[in-house]
């Protein structure tokens, strides 16, 4: 419990870190972040096997990013970040066909999932960013895909690295977007 | 696409999204303003506006202009996931039974045949009309601001707007309304916000999906 809640701190600096523009702590938020989540979708959805369930894991993390300003910074990450999973995760089974309870008191008991050997690959990504145009695609393939920095995106695309945040970020927001459609 | 280039690709975006809460300022504020312009270039004040203001009638566009504010605070509450906000639910539930408890006390003391004449008049149709049409661009700006949100349930994040948008567009429109028995405004003005309250649970259904 106190190792718990030793852990529950740090997200609380690292989501305010995050909110001023660090990246770093941002990105190891997330990481810490995506075990706890995965661990939430297996447990409902074995039946998705382990793509469909990185999918849905990769639909949270989507909305964590995009919603991350409705996170008040006097308020703990947790229940935020569990509210956020449940309402996605009902979202992606009712879209699979399946019903979904998920009481939300009951999230903090699921255990992350373990670390495993292999990389954890989703498979709607792929087709979703194969819809935006092709600069935007290209621009989070290259961030994403090949580890680039937004700084020599920029470089080799010829834009300004302010040009090339504001593409990421309308291209992660139309991401969002289209995963919703095609969930519908 | 690996979890982990995912999270590569939202790290490397710095741009935080905007808050609800500024956008409700920021959309809110113009649409009131233009919906009270509104009223005066299309509809007009009463006679007698300033008297009507300080005497007892002036309930008539204060328990409106409350409900419209602690709707709009309730509305801000829920574009957080987590929200909870009982304290809240309680205050806007306490003003909805103190409300029929002032119609019912009105309803007691004048008869049911009183109602009916109230209900009879012409100025019921144009309140019905006007309150609505009055409430249309603040309505449009709060689902613009909640759509930053991340409401848990977005129809009901609709219908908290919606009654926000009712609220105050109601207040506006006693500005021009000269019906004040009581038997009249409750019932009239409870319509019309609540039209405004389901046209908002419709869209906020679809807009303000995540």
């Amino acid at each position: 419990m106190n190792k718990d809640s030793n852990r529950s701190a740090d997200w609380e600096a690292l989501m305010r870190a995050a909110n001023r523009g660090d990246g770093a702590a941002y990105a190891r938020l997330l990481r810490e972040i995506a075990p706890v989540v995965r661990g939430i979708v297996r447990a409902r959805g074995a039946r998705l096997g382990a793509e469909g369930c990185e999918d849905v894991v990769q639909d949270v993390l989507l909305a964590v990013h995009l919603k991350r300003h409705t996170w008040r910074e006097d308020a703990p990450v947790r229940p935020w970040l569990y509210a956020v999973t449940r309402h996605k995760v009902v979202d992606a089974f009712r879209a699979r066909g399946q019903r979904v309870e998920l009481p939300v008191e009951h999230l903090a008991e699921v255990l992350p999932a373990p670390e495993g050997p292999d990389p954890l690959v989703a498979r709607d990504m792929e087709k979703v960013i194969g819809r935006l145009d092709p600069r935007a695609a290209e621009i989070v393939r290259a961030i994403g895909l090949d580890g680039e920095s937004v700084a020599e995106t920029g470089a080799r695309l010829q834009m300004t690295e302010g040009a090339v945040r504001v593409a990421l970020h309308r291209a992660l927001k139309r991401i969002a977007r289209l995963r919703e459609r095609m969930i519908e | 696409m690996r979890t982990e280039d995912l999270i590569a690709a939202l790290s490397a975006d710095t741009t935080p999204g905007p808050r609800p809460e500024r956008r409700l300022a920021l959309g809110l504020v113009p649409a009131l303003l233009l919906a009270l312009a509104a009223l005066f270039a299309f509809w007009g004040p009463r006679e007698a506006l300033a008297a009507a203001l300080t005497g007892t009638t002036v309930a008539k566009t204060l328990v409106p202009l409350a409900l419209g504010a602690a709707a709009l605070w309730l509305a801000a509450e829920l574009c957080r996931p987590e929200a909870q906000p009982k304290a809240l639910r309680v205050a806007l539930a306490a003003l909805g039974a103190a409300a029929a408890a002032v119609f019912a006390m009105a309803l007691w003391r004048y008869g049911s045949a009183a109602l009916a004449i109230e209900m009879g008049r012409s100025s019921l149709w144009t309140c019905l009309q006007s309150v609505p049409a009055l409430s249309l661009l603040p309505l449009a700006a709060a689902l613009w601001a909640l759509r930053s949100g991340a409401p848990a349930r977005p129809a009901r994040a609709g219908a908290v707007a919606g009654l926000a948008a009712g609220g105050f567009g109601a207040a506006i429109y006693s500005l021009y309304c000269d019906q004040d028995a009581v038997l009249f405004y409750l019932p009239a003005y409870a319509a019309g916000i609540g039209l405004v309250a389901l046209t908002g649970a419709l869209l906020g259904a679809r807009l303000l999906r995540w």
